[in-house]
């Protein structure tokens, strides 16, 4: 096995489609370990970490700019991301371990596309966008299309992920990454992602994302719209709460069962509710 | 009063002083050697082949392949090794399976090559035809009649004991006292349940690794993580057909134990790798590994029904308790007989009758484990007494006290109690924690929990098997210590260093503790059932005293005196009481030792616990135990509660607070002990909530660290309280006995009675997972 650090983007690009067997080490916490355990047999690691253009969180205007290689660390403590955006920087607090967070990228957590990790649902209810860029330019994938099924994503294989994108709007926007799991820093049972705009008690813009309970993060349109416009009473929550527990398709395994999952479901949007609004 | 009760009248003060670990300082810097540390010339490294399937026979191998793949030495499998059964109690098992597979994960050949990668590459060129058979993995299954039959020559294996005939019972234990089938008349209140535990990993932090050599003489040395170098030697031996005077085990620092790596664990086979190819052989277990081809704890079910009259008196229980052991016997024989035995909990019940098993079946071995059987049974009888108390309209405290043993009260089977510390531990646990002003008034619940607090009371043993310990008077004064135990953690280095440096009067760092090495230490049983501070101590402290016997003959001589006039003082000086001048540093006297009079100075002393008295077999009846109980050591007692709160939408349940008292004869080393109390209580608080080793027929479905969840330091409490009784134990080294298991039998229940009383549902089975705890608060609901 061969290991590179291209320092540019279009060089990586260039490696990874000379060579089919190639693969993109970004922090390696999950990488390493499949390499380990014999999962995978790359010919090329592609080194990430010396590529400026992956790097760092930049804001533009009505969007912030999160390079590929920025770490769970560093999204967790950046105080940019707040309003819309904090639902990103509230999943990347309470992922996994800090060694983790030290070395793990939201762009390898993206691209790994586990469905029992906290940045897909967090970044679907934040509305964000991803940018793959290929030899041929980038592509602007909305979240909801990005991930299609457990670890797959719309990613083809040619392409890298340079950086997701955070629209600052809704202003005014309340969020919440609420994780249930087994231990501290285990992956979740059950995650609830909220981004709420509350104007005097009344929801004025909702967006909800249940993640580890199917293949890709459930988001159903018609739950945004039963608590938009409502003033989030605990029967309007319960509903909202039903639709997604009847949506959802988790399976049974260590976390739990099925069952147990979409029963939790309405009781932890209520929770996610109740929590965002306590810190207004 | 005793020689051993003077003595403790004049304590060095190091007796009880917490005291930095002794190997502190290359821990913390990273450089402690641990067996994987070690690397010897030409050293191969090795890898084994874990059986895919639970249960099935071995029709064909053929590793032609992976003999062929450059780098790798040697390819072992079953028919390659010589036909010596290994096992404690039966011998049952081979060191890699020969016509039939009984678990997933069996070792069934191994490899040793140049580097890990290799030998892992070869291992996927063995090909191994099976003929697939049908995988006993429910207990009661494996008992019914016409079961398939795990072990088709079980009545041929060397056994120590008496079989039953159920062909896959590993062997059954029948205790009984009193007149339990009418006892129930006298009764009130009856309780009667069905309770269930699981198989829980041991998660040492070390996984199981071996270095073994054979030298041109023919003698192995094997460096290794283990709990005792002589049971290693033995197992060593015996699978190779040597003398165990051809095999020398050392133990380098070791990583955890737990009950795990008792008996044996991969040092047969690294050895036989390394008489197949000449070489040094290295064999580090992955964590995958360590998990689907090592040992567990006992899973199983147990049935109990508890009887007491409208005030309170307890007055006949019926238990009857299934282990599941696993594809080979390993402990069984002695852990289900532990578990009836403290099916009675530490209190009086007059009436009683248990019948314990433990069953082969087509899962992992289950072995040794921090409590020895004891926690299954008392997560039973613990949970059974609230229920009881709850009937009774009693306090759980109140009822546990009413029935607590006291002195000279015998215990199950007619051992009698040397100290009664129950109530103590009760009273102590109960005042701490403010049981009465928590379970009266509630403590207010964070938004969305309710709380609940929960009591559990324990009794265990400390005192298996003999010790000796040898200490040797350097030229300088200092001294060293051998007695070959094996420190896997706990601490024991440190506590027997400080044993001697109080018989001696001297410093810490005057005072060398010796590897363990069985070239040159005492013959030692192993660093398990709570006995190193207790058994060996006594042994250690023996030694010193000893020695010091022997400076004051000398120093009598030297300064014209008694040796009752004589006294040490600090550091290792002798001199005459009363008269400051009148001193002789310890370099004087073994300077005269060893050149003038007499010879150098060597204490020695062995010891091996004797019981007060014998089991009284005309008072009960007494079947299947493969060790008697009266001869495992004198009893132990403590008082648990614990404070939590479950959430009600998931039924998750966090532990918020903790007490803990416990009679530990006298601490040697505070600190020590308050961590062997806090470990044993995290770690149980994982059998408690979280941990469970599963199986999907057969096959382990979870041996990752990922899948399989240990308590981490944030789901510890926020807060342990160590609440210590010391009532010196006579016939202990400074009044001190052991606490290491004591402390993880309480947890479970203690736990589960605070479930119960935080949101008056019972949870049945352990782990407490959210997914039971709120299906469980469902039916209560549903109920009510
Ligand atoms: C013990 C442990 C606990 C964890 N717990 C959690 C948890 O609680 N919640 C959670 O969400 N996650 C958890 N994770 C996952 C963690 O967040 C990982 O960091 C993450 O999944 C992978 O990120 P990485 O940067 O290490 O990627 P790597 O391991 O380097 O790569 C992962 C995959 O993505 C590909 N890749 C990486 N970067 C790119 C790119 N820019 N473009 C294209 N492909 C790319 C790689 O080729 C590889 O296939 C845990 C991981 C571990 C080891």
């Amino acid at each position: 096995m061969k290991y590179v650090e291209p320092t540019s983007l279009s060089e990586a690009l260039e490696i990874l489609a000379g060579d089919d067997e190639a693969r993109c080490l970004a922090g390696g916490a999950t990488l390493v370990a499949m390499l380990n355990a014999d999962l995978v047999e790359p010919s090329t690691l592609i080194g990430l970490r010396r590529i400026d253009e992956l790097a760092g969180i930049t804001a533009t205007g009505d969007q912030l700019r999160i390079g590929a290689m920025t770490t769970h660390a560093q999204i967790a403590v950046d105080g940019r991301l707040t309003g819309n955006a904090a639902v990103v920087r509230d999943a990347a607090r309470q992922i996994a371990h800090p060694a983790i967070r030290n070395m793990g990228t939201i762009g390898g957590a993206i691209c790994h596309a586990d469905p029992n990790a906290d940045f897909p649902g967090a970044l679907v209810a934040a509305n964000a966008v991803l940018v793959a860029a290929g030899q041929s330019g980038t592509r602007q994938i909305p979240a909801d299309e990005f991930f299609l099924d457990y670890l797959e994503t719309s990613l083809e294989e040619d392409e890298i992920l340079s950086a997701v994108m955070l629209p600052v709007e809704p202003s005014g926007a309340g969020a919440r990454h609420l994780k249930f799991s087994r231990t501290h820093g285990d992956y979740a049972t059950v995650s609830i992602s909220l981004v709420l705009v509350l104007d005097a008690g009344a929801c004025s813009y909702a967006r909800v994302a249940v993640g580890s309970v199917g293949p890709t993060p459930l988001h159903l349109t018609e739950v945004d719209e039963i608590l938009t416009g409502s003033d989030l009473a605990g029967e309007t929550i319960r509903q909202a709460g039903r639709k997604l527990m009847e949506a959802a398709d988790p399976v049974d395994d260590v976390r739990g069962s099925a069952e147990y999952r979409r029963m939790i479901i309405p009781g932890l949007l209520q929770r996610a509710v109740d929590e965002l609004r306590e810190v207004g | 009063m005793s020689a051993n009760m003077a003595d403790n009248m004049q304590v060095n003060p190091i007796i009880g002083a917490s005291v930095p670990r002794i190997e502190g300082p290359e821990k913390a810097s990273g450089r402690a050697i641990y067996t994987d540390d070690i690397t010897r010339p030409g050293m191969l490294h090795a890898a084994l082949l874990g059986s895919h399937y639970a249960h099935a026979r071995i029709l064909s191998v053929d590793t032609s392949a992976a003999r062929a793949l450059p780098g790798v030495k040697a390819v072992l499998v079953g028919t390659d090794l010589p036909h010596n059964y290994i096992g404690m109690f039966i011998k049952d098992q081979l060191p890699l399976a020969r016509d039939k597979v009984r678990y997933s994960g069996e070792p069934v050949a191994a490899v040793a090559a140049i580097d890990v990668q290799t030998a892992r590459r070869a291992l996927r060129l063995i090909e191994i035809e099976y003929e697939e058979l049908e995988p006993v993995t429910d207990i009661e299954e494996a008992l019914k009649p016409g079961a398939t039959v795990i072990h088709e020559q079980r009545d041929e294996y060397p056994t120590m004991y008496e079989l039953p005939r159920e062909p896959n019972a590993i062997c059954f234990t029948e205790f009984m006292e009193g007149d339990p089938s009418s006892a129930w008349d006298q009764c009130d209140v009856i309780v009667e349940d069905e309770y269930q535990v699981p198989a829980q990993y041991h998660m040492y932090m070390e996984p199981s690794s071996t270095v073994a050599e054979m030298d041109g003489n023919g003698k192995v040395t094997v460096w290794t993580s283990t709990q005792g170098v002589a049971r290693s030697q033995m197992y060593t031996a015996l699978a190779m057909g040597l003398p165990m005077s051809k095999v020398r085990v050392i133990a380098p620092r070791i990583g955890g134990g737990f009950g795990g790596k008792c008996e044996f664990t991969n040092q047969p086979i690294t050895a036989l790798l390394a008489q197949a190819t000449g070489r040094p052989v290295k064999l580090t277990f992955s964590r995958e590994d360590d998990m689907t081809m090592m040992k567990r704890r006992h899973g199983g079910r147990i049935y109990m029904k508890t009887g007491a009259t409208k005030d309170g008196t307890l007055v006949a229980r019926d238990c009857r308790i299934v282990l599941d052991g696993g594809a080979y016997a390993d402990e069984s024989p002695e852990v289900s007989p532990v578990a009836a035995f403290f099916s009675q909990g530490p209190y009086r019940i007059p009436n009683m009758r248990v019948e314990a098993w433990s069953v082969y079946t087509n899962l992992s071995r289950a072995s040794a484990f921090r409590g020895f059987g004891n926690p299954q049974a008392t997560f039973a009888s613990e949970s059974q007494l609230d229920d009881l108390a709850e009937q009774l309209g009693m306090d759980p405290v109140e009822l546990r006290l009413a029935n607590a043993l006291e002195q000279d009260d015998k215990f199950f089977c007619g051992k009698t109690i040397e100290k009664a510390t129950m109530k103590a531990c009760l009273e102590k646990v109960r005042d701490a924690s403010d049981w009465a002003g928590k379970r009266l008034h509630g403590t207010p619940a964070r938004p969305g929990k309710k709380r609940g607090i929960g009591v559990a009371g324990m009794s265990h043993i400390s005192g298996l098997a003999g010790a000796g310990a040898n200490v040797l008077l350097n030229e300088d004064g200092s001294v060293t210590l051998n007695c070959g135990a094996v420190d896997i953690g706990q601490g024991s280095d440190t506590i027997f260093t400080q044993i001697v440096a109080a018989a001696l009067a001297l410093d810490m760092d005057q005072v060398n503790f010796a590897a363990p090495d069985t070239d040159s230490s005492p013959y030692q049983f192993q660093t398990s059932a709570s006995r190193n501070t207790y058994v060996i101590g006594n042994a250690v402290k023996k030694a010193g005293d000893d020695v010091r016997e022997q400076i004051y003959r000398h120093a009598g001589e030297i300064l014209e005196c008694n040796s009752a006039d004589l006294e040490l003082r600090q550091g290792g000086v002798v001199g005459v009481k009363g008269v400051p001048d009148a001193a002789l540093p310890f370099a004087a006297i073994a300077g005269r030792a060893l050149w003038q009079e007499g010879g150098p100075i060597m204490g020695t002393h062995n010891w091996l616990y004797t019981p007060q008295d014998r089991m009284d077999p005309k008072r009960m009846l007494l079947r299947g135990f493969a060790l008697m109980p009266d001869a495992i050591g004198i009893f132990t007692f403590g008082a648990q509660v614990a404070e939590v709160e479950v959430d009600e939408v998931t039924g998750q349940v966090e532990v918020l607070e903790y007490w803990a008292a416990h009679d530990v004869g006298k601490a040697i080393n505070k600190a020590s002990v308050e961590g062997q109390i806090e470990g044993g209580i995290v770690q149980m608080l994982g059998y408690a909530l979280t941990e469970e080793m599963l199986w999907d027929n057969g096959r382990m479905i979870n041996p990752t660290m990922m899948d399989y969840k240990i308590p981490g330091m944030a789901d510890a409490p926020y807060k342990i309280h160590s609440l210590l009784i010391e009532e010196a134990e006579e016939s202990a080294p400074y009044g001190a006995k052991g606490v290491g298991e004591i402390c993880a039998v309480g947890p479970a229940p203690a736990i589960a009675n605070a479930i119960k009383n935080a949101v008056g549902a019972r949870v049945n089975q352990i782990p407490a997972t959210p997914e039971r705890v709120l299906k469980a608060m469902q039916s209560a609901d549903d109920a009510d």
